[in-house]
């Protein structure tokens, strides 16, 4: 794997190349039509870009050049330097000059760039109409110049989707054709799908990379953001971003890049204090605003963190209760995390008695739906007067995703690893029956459970979630799944491995369904569907709800 | 094992050629055909007692029944989803959605057929009991939707009209009308 420094450097070449390629054409075009000022502008953008990139990747040659150059265009267009012949010619030996550099960027015997060009440059730069100097004869550049293509090409991303369609579709014949040579048992066979395996592995890895993107590459807007923000919020704001070279797939990052923004104006305008109520709290005048980025196992975690006026979780709990979402008793002793997982409900802060962090919760539940969509998790920590954090768990690419495997009622379902915190297996005796639902301690923690046969497959008038009599066999297989600071135990009827699955969206109509993220199918040949983690928690706390009502009715 | 579209020698002697309005063969079932006239090439089934016909057009293919995955919380007439030529489609039961009773219940290990539908925005399978039936007949052969049924039944206007051929009426759905996504919504949350 090459460095990413490496893989910069080449970005910038090839880019490098195409501008000069362009200068080349575009101060031809100018020789020909001295007064066409479109062209002119043309020629100073892409200076000026050359040289601010070469600044930026340490290549001062090149950025000094492109510089000069820059000047004698700008005195050009103010017409304070006529397009003569002379000047023609130091132009173009400066263009060729440019050229040069950026091909041997590379070649540590390059040495220094001819000092007579770039006396010439400074002569016509500096000496306008002063003709007296004579601009010494350089020899010519390149006579043999050699043609060459850009290194780099530009892909739209819709093409980069389809070839990752494609390559889903191709995973799933793979894992076919592997269990079907298991079972044939003939070397030949075995040793063809091996390979085929392999290069299919190979071709995946290699587009999933294909897509990746550094996170800098959103990061680097947010900086102007946050002061015009805190402008018009008369705040001060330090911000700290860290983790620019974090790799995330492209559409990953462009489903979040809203949700992110929405959270750092959030996080200025209702988290952090005016300076002077932050003086009256001492705490420092500036409010500080840290925006980090990092690899955590196979995703991505983005963290930012406020140190503003946290969220109240007195009123959070007094909203629950006002909106009647839970029953106050439930809301006393509701956990910190799971009473402020309330704020990602739609409409939540919408509640006008919670005028302290109302604006915090808008648009929360879009957020959340976003980094849903993706597959994600986010969270929520905060602490009254100290601040706010919000972490975002982010897959690293769209198309492969651990998932567990397992069956209820002969179906095959999956649910990604990204949302399974564990999975345990306890004696029916340590279920019990509270509430119309069943709860078990795991690992020293109530948990809800639930038996997903009784959640899908019995009809809704039917349904007793916390009737332990349906449940087979004395051995209970749980996957706890977490959504929303939220912890549910599933109970499935045979669990089987883990295994990186392709899912394929639901065609439709049926992607109306949002119970299933997707299917997939298994080596066998079998369809298995893609338990959407979200979409379950929800109908579960709806069912539970109804049936709540139906026994105090 | 699925065959693409069944040729003529699988099903019964009604059947007609594959081609799309083969003018003027005289092989017709419906031989009485003025020459020229443009013909509709339907495919033919029954649901409960009727016959019921999909213009070719509608039809991608049809194929013996594949193993169906049931698909919890979805509504009765959808029977799941199946892995068809690796497109994962659903599979319904119109005779469910139409409230049609079947007219002999289901016999153990028999054989059904699919339909692979494509229509605009998505593609279904729709299971029936019997080979289905290519059939050729003549734009003249079939009325539109007699007025009442159009004029009550405002959700039921996927019947496209009905066509008569000997002593047999054909109704003939419009599949890109027969299920609207709200219907695929109801949901039980």
């Amino acid at each position: 794997m090459k460095s990413r420094e490496q893989e910069y450097k080449e970005i910038f070449v090839a880019e490098a190349l195409e501008y000069f390629d362009a200068l080349n054409r575009l101060i031809s075009d100018l020789e020909k039509r001295p007064q066409d000022d479109q062209v002119l502008a043309e020629i100073f953008r892409m200076l000026h870009n050359l040289k601010a990139n070469a600044k930026a990747i340490g290549y001062l040659q090149i950025s000094d050049v492109s510089h000069k150059l820059e000047t004698a265009f700008s005195l050009i267009r103010n017409k304070e330097l006529s397009f003569s012949d002379e000047v023609v010619t130091v132009l173009f030996e400066g263009v060729d000059l440019l050229g040069e550099l950026i091909h041997n960027i590379d070649n540590e015997s390059y040495g220094e760039p001819d000092p007579v060009l770039l006396r010439n440059l400074d002569i016509i730069v500096d000496n306008l109409s002063d003709s007296t100097i004579e601009l010494a004869k350089v020899q010519r550049y390149n006579t043999s110049k050699n043609l060459s293509l850009s290194e780099l090409v530009y892909i739209q991303i819709k093409k980069l989707d389809h070839l990752l369609n494609l390559v889903g579709e191709l995973v799933i014949d793979r894992d076919r054709i592997v269990s079907i040579s298991r079972e044939l048992d003939n070397s030949e066979l075995k040793s063809v799908s091996s390979h085929l395996n392999r290069i299919t592995e190979d071709l995946q890895y290699s587009i999933m990379d294909a897509r990746l993107v550094s996170i800098g590459s959103l990061f680097n807007k947010f900086p102007r953001i946050v002061r015009d923000i805190a402008n018009a919020e008369k705040k001060e704001v330090d911000m700290v971003m860290e983790g620019y070279d974090i790799q995330i797939d492209r559409n990953i990052l462009q489903i979040i890049t809203d949700s992110l923004l929405h959270l750092v104006r959030n996080a200025i305008t209702h988290g952090i204090e005016k300076p002077e109520i932050r003086a009256k709290k001492n705490k420092p005048r500036n409010g500080n605003l840290s925006l980090i980025a990092r690899n955590d196992r196979e995703n991505v975690l983005i963290q930012l963190t406020d140190d503003g006026k946290g969220i109240d979780l007195v009123q959070v709990r007094r909203a629950i209760a006002e909106r009647q979402m839970l029953p106050e008793s439930a809301v006393a002793n509701l956990p910190d995390s799971e009473a402020l997982s309330y704020l990602f409900e739609p409409g939540f802060s919408l509640a006008k008695q919670v005028t302290e962090f109302s604006g915090r919760g808008v648009g929360l539940d879009v957020v959340k739906n976003a980094v849903d969509s993706i597959g994600g998790r986010i969270r929520i920590d905060s602490e009254k007067g100290k601040g706010t954090t919000f972490t975002l768990q982010l897959p690293t690419s769209i198309a492969v995703k651990g998932a567990l495997l397992f069956e209820v009622d002969e179906i095959f379902y999956a649910i990604p690893l990204l949302h399974t915190e564990q999975v345990v297996a306890i004696e029916i005796d340590e279920l019990h029956e509270i509430g119309g639902v069943l709860v078990a301690d795991i690992f020293g923690e109530t948990t809800t459970v639930v038996y997903l046969n009784e959640l899908l497959n019995v009809k809704e008038q039917e349904m007793r979630l916390g009737d332990k009599s349906r449940l087979k066999g004395l051995v209970q297989n749980i996957i706890i799944v977490s959504y929303n600071n939220r912890k549910l135990g599933i109970i499935v009827d045979k669990l089987y491995r883990q295994q990186d699955i392709v899912v394929k969206p639901l065609s439709k109509p049926l992607d109306a369904v949002d119970l299933y993220g997707g299917v997939t199918l298994l080596g066998s040949g079998k369809v298995c569907l893609v338990l959407d983690v979200p979409a379950i928690t929800r109908y579960f706390i709806s069912r539970r709800q109804v049936m709540a009502g139906e026994l105090n009715i | 094992m699925p065959t693409k579209k069944h040729k003529s020698s699988d099903a019964p002697a009604t059947v007609e050629t594959e081609e799309v309005a083969p003018a003027g063969n005289g092989k017709e079932e419906t031989g009485k055909l003025k020459a020229n006239e443009p013909l509709i090439h339907l495919i033919v089934f029954k649901l409960g007692k009727e016959f019921y016909g999909i213009k070719i057009e509608q039809v991608k293919e049809v194929t013996v029944t594949p193993n169906i995955t049931r698909m919890p919380r979805t509504p009765d007439f959808v029977k799941g989803v199946a892995n068809i030529r690796g497109d994962i489609i659903a599979i319904m039961n119109l005779e469910e959605r139409f409230g049609i009773s079947p007219e002999n219940m289901d016999v153990p290990g028999s054989l059904t057929y699919t339909l692979v539908i494509e229509a605009k925005e998505y593609s279904i399978g729709v299971v029936v009991r019997e080979v289905p039936q290519s059939l050729n007949l003549a734009v003249s052969k079939m009325d539109k939707t007699p007025s009442f049924l159009q004029d009550i039944a405002i959700q039921e206007n996927y019947i496209e009209g009905i066509a008569k051929v000997d002593s047999r009426l054909i109704i003939v759905l419009d599949m890109y009308k027969i299920l609207s996504s709200d219907e695929i919504k109801q949901l039980p949350n």
